[in-house]
């Protein structure tokens, strides 16, 4: 039986007696604190989630903010960096129904689902039309919904080309070019690998796959029939040539489960010619002292020849979460933080992307930023994700296709076709109440 | 044999020892020149906000909270169900080894309506009342275990004596439970501590976080590059307070559960 | 009949927590599956007339995550089974230091599974992990563990058996332990190897023990998610998704918790039916093992 006779560790009681005592001490200290607190609490406290970058780049001026006496108290929360874990947490906190939070910095791509929901307080009441009107064509998009403003965009970030001063004298033009020099430097052993991009089953290959649609001339979304069209022939020649990228060799396999990240290591540590990025990855590579820093170039994402390339669109911008306890206080908040002032800076410290206007023109903004001129000419053509509430199961599915068609589970035509069927099988079933219904072939 | 059981179980924590003292340059690339070691990762993880003893705190907490609100129910129930006979002992005999099997992930979507409507969100004394429940069908069984280990003639002496059932518990029963109460609040406290599915819909102020969650959330990526480094270090400093109770408790775990293995 | 009473009253705040937290999510999932409640219904219930279970029946990923979820179930159960006996003998051997032998091969079992699932991805990373530097030193190329639809599943099977291996090792202990010295000693007086004593005694005499960790840990790995979340979120190519990922995600990242509720009600039935089989499998090969003794 037990290694020991019963009655052996009567002793053990006393430690029972100890756990107790240590718990009734942390209740007592906990209860403690938060009297404190509450008496040190003066100014109105206005809570912002953002994801950590944001949140780091935002510190000093929300610092200053805090310090000049407007008896607002800004307190930025730092979510996780990766689009989908913040958001997560921020619906697992509003499903909870007490967010720990006002404002909420929210990524283009939610905003149909989070309005939906009902989480927002439209925002038309503070901001009239003229505001929108004086940024960049594309911070204008994924704001507004249903005639109401929803979303003030801090930052105008779109998807990006790096690629290698020091390998090729010029970015490439179109795809073609940018195979074509990838396959001629992987051949004189230059580099590695040609091209890496995020083809992980997650939302980034979303953004990814929203980019070769655009460069080959297809569309996911089509807004007048509010349907996907995934089953185009350009749709499928788009997906064939990211497959061949890997079957040739020109990405390594391992790009399947690259996220950005894991793409930024790679391409950071002088492994491969071209890297599909966000703006930021600029100032990483920048700021380490890796052996491609100062050698690497931006330009907009490139499309099919004769194709009019574009980058997914992924602008952050600030929402009022419906139940904030301060609602004025929370909008003064988004006016200062979306503002010049702040724009400017993290352009010029962290390399985000403004989103008014006036801060393209500015010399001193573009000696300071030198990103500024590339980030403006994305945000003529950026592409937007579906904006339907149904994006997330939308990406989902087409994340999970193309991925596998990434890992050799089946062909482009096949894939794409799949993703379609799939696609109107969903929007079928979320249309109406008796439309969640057997929604079959 | 003990050598590939040992390596088998603690290579991989050691080389997690291995990273969290490396430099992140030296994970990626063939060792660069000069010193690869470092103790950044420690002190990234401990200069966090909220620092990262501050999960471990909460963790503990919601730990101590949970063994003892279980053994509280968990003592009497035992004791109910031992003194009982027929079927109503067969039938929650059944439903409690039943609840000990259900995977408890399934439950999060109606725990989290639950935390919503009775506003027991971020409050990690009542993320304590779930853990219980899902610690108690376990509990419930070692404990009545060891109650019918317990002499018969005990109980009916200290009846004969005129002791109430208050007082035979506590001063005839209970101090012979003390091993099993031991290795009881061993297992619930190991259960609530590693708890996942619940904690990550109960809890979303980063204050609050328990272990299992704040070090997942590094791994989702607080920085830019892959922050292996650091959550290496988070993973050591988190498995040091279990290090030390294993090696302190083995034995109680051990008898625990055999205990319950040959009654349940 | 009055002790009958103190008994119920003395198991009824303990079991009336257990219903509000095992019983009523599960009359809930019941509930709101017959119900749409989504994003597009504002997340109020809207009576649907049992759409969500035609949507589930023709939903080939939910029927692709079962197979997956079974698959990696079985898998992991085998192997930490034959682990854990492999584990158990060795632990019940008086050795030196047998101990802190068992507190270190227990450890695994308790770490947080977040904790080690964010382990065996840098571990297993491509190409900067330590198993892929391993294979590059012997000549080998960098292998994709986590990014190979085909293999990954069992990656995952293995960070899972390395944590819970131990768990079956313990409860198969506490079976070794009940083992009387004597009939062992017994055996080996006759002149019976060491293989024919585990195979004629210790195996027969563990069916009990080893059926009860098979139940539980079929259970549990049926049932698994925060592994899979963290090590691959169920990818590549959805290849490692669980029914209780797919079920997670419907919930908290489409706000379709009426499909959810219907998933995870689902997965519960497979559970069940699962469970009730493997446990007439074993009931027959005991029984089996128990006459062929007798024999």
């Amino acid at each position: 039986m037990a290694a020991r006779p019963p009655f052996s560790s009567l002793r053990r009681q006393p430690a029972v007696v100890g756990l107790l005592a240590v718990l009734l001490l942390v209740l007592l200290s906990a209860s403690g604190q938060k009297a404190l607190q509450a008496v040190a609490a003066e100014p109105v406290p206005i809570r912002v989630l953002m994801p950590a970058p944001l949140a780091d780049a935002v510190a000093g001026p929300v610092a200053r903010f805090n310090a000049s006496g407007s008896g607002v108290a800004v307190e930025v929360i730092r979510g996780p960096l990766d689009t989908e874990t913040i958001s997560d947490l921020a619906i697992s906190s509003l499903l909870l129904g007490e967010a720990p939070f006002d404002l909420l910095l929210v990524d283009v791509s939610w905003l149909p689902k989070y309005v939906a929901a009902g989480w927002f307080l439209p925002l038309e009441r503070w901001f009239g039309p003229e505001v929108l009107a004086a940024m960049e064509p594309g911070a204008r998009l994924g704001n507004s919904l249903g005639n109401h403003l929803w979303r003030l965009p801090l930052t105008g970030d779109t998807g990006l080309l790096y690629w290698r001063t020091d390998l090729m004298p010029r970015p490439p033009r179109d795809t073609s070019e940018l195979v074509a020099i990838s396959r001629d430097l992987q051949r004189r052993g230059r580099v590695r690998w040609g091209y890496l991009w995020q083809g992980r089953q997650y939302e980034g290959l979303s953004c990814v796959m929203v980019e070769v649609l655009q460069g080959f001339g297809a569309r996911w979304w089509d807004a007048a029939t509010a349907r996907t069209q995934l089953d185009s022939p350009q749709a499928v020649a788009a997906a064939a040539w990211l497959d061949g990228l890997l079957r040739d060799g020109v990405s390594p396999r391992a790009v399947a489960n690259y996220a950005e990240n894991d793409a930024l290591q790679s391409f950071a540590a002088g492994e491969a010619a071209f890297l599909r990025n966000w703006p930021y990855a600029w100032r990483e590579i920048e700021k380490g002292e890796g052996p491609v820093q100062g050698k690497v170039g931006v330009t907009a994402m490139v499309g099919a020849p004769g194709e009019q390339g574009g980058g997914t669109l992924g602008t952050w911008g600030l929402s009022l979460i419906k139940g904030s306890p301060h609602p004025e206080e929370a909008v003064a908040v988004i006016r200062w933080l979306t503002g010049p002032v702040v724009q400017r800076q993290l352009a010029l410290e962290q390399g985000y992307a403004p989103t008014w206007s006036a801060l393209y023109d500015d010399q001193d903004l573009q000696s300071g930023a030198p990103l500024l001129a590339v980030q403006r000419q994305a945000l003529q053509h950026p592409q937007l994700r579906p904006p339907t509430p149904a994006y997330a199961q939308l990406s989902d599915l087409l994340a999970r296709q193309v991925n596998g068609m990434l890992t050799g589970q089946g062909g482009a035509e096949q894939t794409m076709a799949t993703a379609q069927r799939q696609s109107l099988q969903v929007l079928r079933s979320l249309a109406g109440p008796s439309g969640s219904g057997p929604a079959g072939p | 044999m003990r050598l590939l059981a040992l390596l088998w179980s603690l290579g991989p924590l050691l080389w997690q020892l291995r990273t969290s003292l490396l430099r992140p340059e030296a994970l990626v690339a063939p060792l660069p020149e000069g010193n690869p070691w470092t103790l950044a990762n420690y002190q990234l993880v401990l200069s966090g906000d909220p620092p990262f003893w501050q999960y471990l705190a909460n963790s503990t907490l919601v730990g101590l909270a949970t063994t003892l609100l279980t053994l509280l129910l968990a003592v009497p129930c035992a004791y109910g169900l031992q003194t009982l006979r027929g079927p109503i002992r067969w039938g929650v005999g059944l439903a409690l080894v039943a609840a000990a099997m259900f995977p408890t992930v399934l439950l999060f979507l109606a725990l989290l309506e639950i935390a919503r409507n009775f506003g027991l969100a971020n409050n990690l004394l009542a993320l304590s009342l779930p853990y219980a429940a899902l610690s108690l069908p376990l509990a419930v069984l070692l404990l009545r275990a060891a109650f019918a280990d317990l002499p018969g003639e005990l109980e009916d002496a200290a009846r004969l004596e005129g002791l109430g059932l208050g007082q035979r518990l506590r001063f005839v029963l209970l101090p012979l439970l003390g091993p099993a109460l031991a290795s009881t609040a061993i297992l619930v406290f190991l259960a609530s501590w590693n708890e996942y599915a619940i904690a990550l819909t109960w809890i979303s102020r980063s204050d609050l976080l328990t272990l299992p969650i704040a070090i997942a959330r590094i791994g989702g990526g607080s920085v830019f590059t892959i922050p292996y480094g650091a959550f290496a270090a988070a993973t050591v400093l988190g498995s040091l307070p279990l290090l030390l109770l294993v090696l302190l408790a083995q034995r109680s775990i051990v008898s625990g559960l055999t205990r319950g293995a040959v009654k349940g | 009949m009055k002790s009958r009473t103190v008994a119920l009253v003395l198991m009824l705040p303990a079991l009336l927590l257990l219903a509000a937290v095992f019983v009523y999510p599960l009359l809930r999932y019941g509930w709101l599956s017959l119900h749409a409640s989504s994003v597009l219904t504002g997340l109020v219930p809207v009576p649907n007339g049992g759409a969500n279970w035609g949507r589930l029946l023709d939903d080939a990923r939910f029927w692709t995550d079962a197979g997956q979820t079974l698959r990696f179930a079985l898998c992991s159960v085998a192997l930490e089974l034959v682990g854990g006996l492999a584990l158990a003998l060795l632990l019940h051997r008086p050795l030196r230091g047998r101990g802190p032998l068992r507190a270190l091969t227990l450890l695994p079992w308790a770490l947080p599974t977040t904790v080690m699932a964010l382990g065996w991805r840098w571990i297993l990373n491509d190409p900067h992990g330590p198993l892929n530097a391993a294979i590059r030193s012997l000549g080998g190329s960098s292998y994709g563990f986590l990014s190979t639809p085909a293999t990954t599943w069992f990656f995952v099977v293995l960070a899972d058996v390395w944590k819970t291996m131990p768990f079956v090792a313990l409860l198969l202990l506490a079976g070794l332990q009940t083992i009387p010295l004597d009939l062992e000693e017994a055996l080996r007086l006759e002149g019976a190897s060491r293989l024919q004593i585990l195979r004629r005694l210790t195996l027969p005499l563990l069916v009990p023990y080893i059926s009860l960790a098979v139940l539980f840990r079929l259970a549990q790995a049926l049932g698994v998610f925060d592994l899979i979340q963290v090590l691959t979120g169920g990818g590549p190519a959805g290849s490692t998704e669980s029914l209780a990922l797919y079920a997670y995600l419907n919930a908290m990242r489409f706000l379709d918790f009426g499909y959810a509720s219907t998933v995870m009600l689902a997965t519960f039935l497979l559970l069940l039916v699962s469970l009730g089989g493997g446990w007439l499998l074993l009931r027959r090969h005991g029984l089996a093992r128990t006459t062929e003794r007798a024999a």
